[in-house]
């Protein structure tokens, strides 16, 4: 698969990922790397923080749409 | 993890809350039962009814507080919201030892907090009439059999609170709405005999705040609310733990996959 970024800029490069919200292929240069928290346990118990995170790949596009703050 | 000072407000916070809208019902329906002389219009009958029709109705003003609660701070704190279930669960190894005291100390000032308020916002009738909300066996009902009855309503809500948050196998999310639930029926039943306290944080607001206003001493009673719940709690979560749990597999069954 081609990066789908590169492609609109007139490059052709290997996908290395692909988002996880559109499907889109992507190189290193285009891919968002997200490190998400992940909580768990909950009532009645305290919630904890893992102390690893969960990574999200995602293209620029998505991530924009998603970005919260 | 939030850390223990911020969990210990969000105890406060929701026992604040359980002591201030639960008794709050408690102490309303006395008020209007007694009414006024001469009759004003607001004597329009409501607590009239009396009997379980009341205590359903301040056993959902407890239940609902309690499953929203749950669902508000329950990932902060837990949503103990009463030293029973704090305890029952340092009893069975799930809560720290060392958070134990501080969550108490946090329901205790919360429920307190929420008594003495309830006083400032309905005057002092909520003490002469309303007696806070606190709780008392009824008449006919002697000290043994309501701190049976007390442990008996505990027994419920903990054995409930295992079995819908505490085991892995519950359906998830529907917790807060069940332990709601139990907690008013709970009351619809044991009002009438003990009051329904079945948290002894609940008990001690009105109590400290019936002292300290004038209203009824009635710190002889509190053994009942100490122990009935206490008891309760904690044997319904080992007899949950026992019940719910699978038996070993003989040591020559035990499956290990590729290492």
């Amino acid at each position: 698969m081609k990066c789908y970024m590169c492609n609109l800029e007139g490059k052709e490069t290997d996908a290395v990922a692909i988002c996880i919200v559109c499907g889109m292929g992507l190189c290193m240069d285009h891919v968002i790397r997200e490190e998400i928290e992940v909580w768990e346990g909950g009532f009645p118990l305290p919630s904890k923080k893992q102390e690893h995170t969960l990574p999200r790949i995602l293209c620029k596009w998505c991530y924009n749409a998603l970005k919260v703050d | 993890m939030i850390s223990l000072k911020k969990r210990f407000f969000a105890e406060l916070i929701g026992t604040f809350f359980l002591v201030f809208i639960g008794t709050g019902a408690a102490v309303i329906t006395l008020m209007i039962s007694q009414g006024s002389t001469p009759p004003n219009s607001f004597n329009i009958g409501i607590g009239a009814l009396g009997g379980l029709g009341d205590w359903l109705a301040i056993g959902l003003a407890f239940g609902l507080t309690v499953a929203v609660l749950i669902y508000a701070i329950g990932h902060i704190s837990g949503c103990h919201i009463n030293p029973a279930v704090t305890i029952a669960l340092w009893a069975t190894k799930k809560f720290p030892g060392n958070e134990v005291i501080p969550y108490i100390v946090a329901q205790l000032i919360g429920a307190s907090i929420a008594s003495f308020l309830l006083a400032g916002v309905l005057g002092m009738a909520a003490v002469t009439v309303g007696g806070l909300g606190a709780t008392s066996p009824f008449e006919g009902i002697g000290y043994t059999q309501a701190i049976i009855a007390e442990m008996v309503g505990t027994f419920l809500l903990m054995f409930v609170l295992m079995g819908t948050a505490i085991d892995k196998r519950a359906t998830p999310g529907f917790a807060g709405l069940s332990i709601g639930l139990t907690v008013a029926a709970v009351i619809t039943t044991l009002g009438n005999i003990t009051g329904a306290s079945i948290n002894p944080a609940r008990t001690f607001g009105p109590y400290l705040g019936n002292l300290i206003l004038g209203g009824t001493n009635l710190w002889g009673d509190y053994l009942i609310y100490l122990i009935g719940p206490i008891v309760g709690a904690v044997l319904a979560a080992f007899i949950y733990q026992y019940i719910s749990s699978e038996e070993k597999l003989p040591a020559g069954r035990t499956i290990r996959e590729r290492e």
